[in-house]
């Protein structure tokens, strides 16, 4: 049996117009409930960040240059976490996107462990915030309890609320036209200032990314495009497209540490 | 005794080691053994065989590449897996002071001399192992060394180290045999005559038989099967890597060693005991060869055959659990896809069907149960090795400098040489193991005069049984 | 010449049963400081409860810590019952006898220790019935038998059942024995526990096969906890050093060696305490000792296996972990102190026939195995989730709490009290096993010697 897909979201994320001013992280913690990550849980190496930039220096003082690269929950097809959890707490849904069930979960962090790109946040704390920012919080996402685990949803949120907004307004049955009229896009996405975040349905012919995908899965990551996944290796066929970063001038060696 | 039978019907089972009357004539009839002429001329002619197939092959492909060799390698990795641990089965024994063993100890020492054959073989096979640095350089997809035990490429790797190593086993387990064997020679010096008579009195006209000299042969053979034993599994691990899964670019699977030394320990174990069941059966040693060998061996042989499928499934669901597209690559080519039948046979011979003999009390007690079960075992163990080392010998030469293997290739079978080849390495083996048997003394002659010592029946209330000293 | 008396069986009946009918001054003591560190473990366990694991020393890429190491080791230990009991009752071994029964009951006391372990190290332990219980709680959702977490609990649970099944069936006729030496409402315990038992034939044949054939059921739940435990880790293909296909039989002959370390250990401190001289000879300790070198080298076979092959492939990632686990600080001290004490020390001390039969000497060999085999855990898990990938920017180091200690050293007073208790209420030493030994003990003359031999049982 044929399961048709009728939506399978996915991201591209453009290295060159990456400037990693830490925009879309922001988005992300007001959109999305994260607790505030003080100095304590950065010290205790806690920190809730659904997406990260993260930085690395590449060639040796003064002839040096950084690099940024923004890691987010990659959906992965075929994504580790899934089958490890004992309590279907984190399973894939029919949108491709990779689900995390807090009410089921019950924290053995094991799909943290068996996370390639650790995404995956533990509550170790009961999260808080400050009395003034109670109000803030997003009427639309669930405030997290300590003891589970928590990750990116490509803010499912508001792929909800647009699926119902269709629904409603046009009276006809979910299709890929009146989802992408809706024009809708995760935190992280609409904040970026340089538009390096991309996301849209890797279904639908007529999207931008949908390309991006296309020649991936064409030429098995021989082609000369930019388009790579990270750690594709293990096997994770994850939903996130990375383009390289193009160089206007070409360093002497390259050697990158963290 | 007499009156024993009849007080106890388990008498025959039960007793282990012949009385007197039996142990005078041993050293007569453990050093003139008839073996079948016609036998020893048909190991010689599929010996034959097998120099044709090696020259048609060598002249057809010559020694510089290895693909065509698959079934060479399988041959020779399937004689090497029999026959070299046979000597350690005995010294293994003879540690954990396993009364039982008594009786195959020879049988298994003379293997040592089929060790000459494997270094024999060995030699073309060293020739064409393929270089370890690539010679075109690191690529895209390329490594720069290819991935092998030989991390750094230090000096003499892997030809020379390679050598030493399978030098080694035969000249330890060569010297086990002569010194185990040469208190039998001394005994039966008076039996045997002409070219025999004077090896004998070369290799055991110093013996006396003094406490001293007991010493000095028990602690020297122990010492050198301490070594052979580490070694052993050391030789294995190189053979099973450098010819097998080094060929396959991104094969990295630390249990595969394992299960070869495994299979190496169930493979000999098997060929002892269809050896002892045709030494019992038609050499005329029933009197020393009794159920209980095979009864004890057999409970071993089980367990060895549980243990080859705890291994295998230990890899198998580590590779099947991870699905990363190498190892499912792997996984594909050696067990589901293109050599599944090969596999289906293997897993039946090494497991399933020793399995379901030696399951039942009554077959293990039966002499006939565990060569049975052990028949099979070598069929699974020839596939296992057809399978792991023809598989790897025909994964493609232009991958084994690849990061890792990004196909299935197809499995390949015999041609007429190759069946020749391993027809013929199989007879030179047995071959050799005849020759042996016509030099050494078959039985351990001491060692039953020993074990007979320890044995007597006892009385316990109301019934009589056999009662075996456990010396420290 | 036999090494222990034949003693007749009034005198084995009084001498076994003394932990039982006697208390000695140390007892209540022990007891209570083994209840008191008990106790102050519970206690933090449940500030965890209420507070988050935030009070550990576990952060974003060290998930697993000191609890899943102790987790693995307590089930490592737990593999002693069954290797000394069923795998020597099947090879007849006569000198398993005196050790089985305390190899068994340190099974089922460890094996509740550890499971104790994954449940309080889980962020919301009081919904941990979704994980282990088979039912779908009106949410038509079953436990998802994919993860090796939910094997775990499979596996465990039948090994425990199967073991106390086990030790209550050795344990039958010494109730009688006890029943018989009692009075008031222990006696009526030990009556109801006893389930009539008279010692008939009938009954006897009844109680060997029983043990017989569970001794061959339970080889495969022995073999398959341990196997289950390590695919926990084999299974996560996205920390590079725990996908390694040598980890089930790796992690199984590990747990034998340091499960019957820890049995000689309780043996030697059986003898001391109870003088039962007698009973637990200087010849069994040797017997167990020239196992366990058998053991621990084909511990160190696999060992090296692992580690070979971690560096076999050159990649990158892996290489870091290997390079933290031998190199850096403080991992290569760690790395040390496990390979020294876990196989080159004891072997040492086991290799010569004096020390092997000198109780101090094994004493020290045997805590070495099991300080060795805890590191090894340690050592095994952690340096893979701190070094995970590639991206060095989410590497970060683990420094466990003292809360984490505190549980740690829990567990071990938490096995010794339960040990304490039960040497209160039943013999730690099989007493018609040791009959049965004495019965079947003779001696063959050969020569000018006496050497010391059996009847064979089959």
């Amino acid at each position: 049996m044929v399961i048709k897909i009728e939506h399978k979201w996915g991201m591209v994320v453009d290295l060159d117009k990456c400037t990693g001013c830490n925009g879309c992280v922001v988005a992300c913690q007001a959109e999305n409930n994260l607790p505030i990550n003080t100095k304590d849980l950065f010290m205790q190496k806690r920190a809730f960040e659904w997406i990260r930039i993260e930085r690395y220096w590449e060639g040796e003082f003064p002839n040096v240059k950084a690099r940024y690269l923004p890691v987010m929950c990659q959906h992965c097809g075929n994504a580790p976490c899934e089958p490890v959890c004992p309590v279907y707490a984190t399973y894939h849904n029919d949108q491709g996107l990779n689900v995390q069930v807090y009410n089921r979960c019950v924290g053995t962090r094991y799909c943290i462990n068996n996370c390639t790109y650790q995404v995956r946040f533990f509550n170790f704390w009961e999260p808080t915030w400050p009395e003034r920012l109670q109000n803030q919080l997003n009427p639309d996402v669930t405030v997290r309890t300590r003891g589970i685990t928590e990750k990116c949803t490509f803010c499912v949120q508001r792929i909800r609320r647009a699926e119902i907004t269709v629904e409603r307004r046009e009276r006809t049955k979910l299709n890929d036209k009146t989802m992408a009229a809706r024009n809708f896009m995760p935190a992280c996405v609409q904040a970026c200032p340089t538009n390096a975040l991309m996301f849209g349905d890797q279904n639908n012919q007529e999207d931008k990314i949908h390309g991006y995908f296309e020649e991936l899965h064409n030429h098995e990551g021989h082609s000369d495009s930019r388009g790579y996944r990270i750690l594709e290796e293990i096997g994770t066929d994850p939903s996130v497209i990375y383009l390289k970063k193009v160089d206007q001038f070409k360093m002497e060696h390259s050697e990158s540490h963290g | 005794m007499a009156e024993l039978k009849t007080l106890n019907h388990h008498y025959k089972d039960m007793w282990v080691f012949p009385d007197a009357d039996d142990l005078a004539g041993l050293p007569a009839k453990a050093t003139s053994i008839g073996i079948n002429k016609l036998l020893l001329w048909l190991t010689l002619i599929l010996t034959a065989i097998g120099v044709v197939g090696f020259v048609m092959r060598a002249s057809a492909d010559g020694l510089n590449d290895y693909e065509p060799w698959g079934y060479y390698m399988a041959a020779f990795s399937f004689v090497f897996m029999v026959t070299a641990p046979a000597p350690l089965v005995s010294v293994a024994f003879r540690l954990i002071r396993s009364h039982w063993r008594r009786p195959l100890t020879r049988i298994a020492e003379i293997f040592a001399l089929v060790g000459i054959v494997n270094f024999v073989l060995y030699i073309p096979l060293m020739l064409m192992i393929p270089e370890i640095a690539n010679p075109n350089g690191a690529g895209h997809h390329s490594l720069d060394i290819r991935r092998t035990l030989w991390i750094q490429v230090p000096w003499g790797a892997p030809h020379f180290w390679e050598t030493m190593a399978m030098l080694s086993l035969p000249v330890m387990s060569c010297l086990i045999l002569l010194l185990s064997a040469t208190p039998d020679m001394s005994a039966s010096i008076q039996f045997v005559s002409g070219i025999k008579k004077k090896f004998y009195m070369l290799v055991a006209g110093y013996w006396k038989g003094s406490k001293r000299q007991w010493l000095v042969m028990q602690a020297a053979i122990g010492a050198l099967g301490g070594l052979y034993f580490l070694t052993l599994p050391f030789v294995q691990f190189l053979i099973s890597t450098d010819f097998g899964m080094s060929l396959i670019a991104g094969w990295k699977d630390s249990i595969f060693p394992a299960i070869y030394t495994l299979m190496g320990f169930q493979t000999s174990l098997a060929a002892i005991l269809i050896v002892l069941y045709i030494f019992r059966r038609w050499g005329g040693f029933e009197n020393f060869i009794g159920a209980s060998q095979f009864w004890s061996a057999s409970k071993i042989l089980l367990g060895l055959s549980l243990l080859w499928i705890y291994h295998m499934f230990a890899f198998f669901i580590t590779f099947w659990y991870g699905r990363m597209e190498v190892e499912q690559n792997i996984l594909n080519y050696l067990y589901v896809d293109s050599w599944f039948w090969i596999f289906i046979i293997n897993a039946l011979g090494s497991w399933l069907i020793p399995f379901l003999i030696l399951v039942w009390n009554p077959v293990r007690r039966a002499d006939w149960g565990a060569p049975l079960a052990a028949v099979f075992v070598l069929i699974g163990a020839l596939m296992f090795n057809i399978r792991i080392f023809v598989g790897a010998f025909n994964a493609g030469r232009e991958q084994i400098y690849d990061i890792s293997i990004t196909f299935v290739p197809d499995a390949v079978g015999p041609d007429i040489w190759d069946l020749c080849m391993v027809i013929g390495i199989i007879g030179l083996a047995c071959l050799v193991y005849l020759i042996g048997l016509r030099i050494f003394p078959v039985m351990n002659i001491w060692e039953i005069k020993e074990g007979a010592m320890y044995q007597k029946m006892g009385r316990l209330f109301r019934g009589n049984y056999l009662v075996l000293a456990k010396p420290e | 010449m036999q090494e222990g008396r034949v003693l007749p069986p009034e005198q084995i009946n009084k001498d076994l049963l003394n932990s039982i009918m006697s208390t000695p001054k140390w007892y209540w003591p022990a007891v209570g400081i083994c209840s008191l560190i008990v106790l102050i473990a519970a206690t933090i366990v449940g500030y965890m409860i209420n507070k988050g694991l935030g009070i550990t020393g576990l952060n974003r890429p060290v998930m697993w810590g000191f609890f899943i190491t102790n987790f693995v080791f307590w089930i490592g230990i737990s593999h002693a019952g069954v290797m000394l009991s069923a795998i020597l009752r099947l090879a007849k071994a006569e000198w398993r006898r005196p050790a089985s029964r305390a190899a068994e009951v340190l099974t089922i006391f460890s094996l509740m220790t550890a499971m104790t372990m994954p449940i309080i190290h889980t962020g919301r332990p009081w919904r941990s019935l979704y994980w282990f219980f088979p039912y779908d709680f009106a949410r038509g959702i079953f436990p998802n038998i994919r993860s090796p977490l939910v094997w775990d609990p499979s596996a465990i649970l039948t090994y425990l059942t199967s073991s106390v099944l086990f030790v209550f069936i050795a344990l039958i006729p010494d109730f009688a024995i006890l029943r018989d030496n009692t009075t008031g409402l222990r006696k009526k315990i030990y009556t109801a526990l006893s389930m009539g038992w008279q010692g008939n034939a009938r009954q006897w044949k009844l109680q060997i096969v029983a043990g017989i054939l569970l001794s061959a059921l339970i080889l495969p739940v022995f073999v398959s906890v341990h196997s289950i435990v390590s695919w926990d880790f084999g299974m996560a293909v996205s920390v590079k050093a725990w996908h390694s296909t040598v980890f089930a039989p790796y992690f199984v002959v590990g747990a034998v060696h340091s499960g019957v370390s820890a049995v000689i250990f309780v043996l030697i401190l059986l003898r001391q305490a109870y003088g039962w001289q007698d009973y637990i000879r200087r010849e069994h300790v040797e017997a167990l000792c020239r196992l366990l070198i058998v053991v621990s080298t084909g511990w160190f076979y696999y060992f090296c296996m692992e580690i070979i092959f971690g560096i076999y492939g050159r990649e990158a990632d892996e290489v870091a972990i290997r390079t933290l686990q031998f190199t850096l600080y403080p991992w290569n001290w760690i790395m040390i102190i496990f390979i020294v004490t876990t196989y080159f020390l004891p072997i040492l001390l086991w290799s010569r026939k004096v020390w092997r039969r000198n109780l101090l000497i094994v004493s020290i060999a045997c805590i070495s195995v099991n300080i060795g085999m805890w590191l090894e855990r340690y050592i095994l898990f952690v340096p893979g989730q701190i070094n995970k990938q590639l991206f060095t920017f989410t590497w970060a180091n683990y420094t466990p709490t003292i809360f984490e200690g505190i549980i740690v050293l829990g567990t071990f007073a938490l096995v010794t009290l339960l040990l304490l208790l039960f040497s209160k209420v039943m013999p730690l030493i099989p007493l018609y096993d040791i009959k049965e030994g004495d019965i079947l003990k003779t001696e063959v003359q050969i020569g000018r010697r006496t050497v010391p031999a059996t009847f064979r049982e089959d």
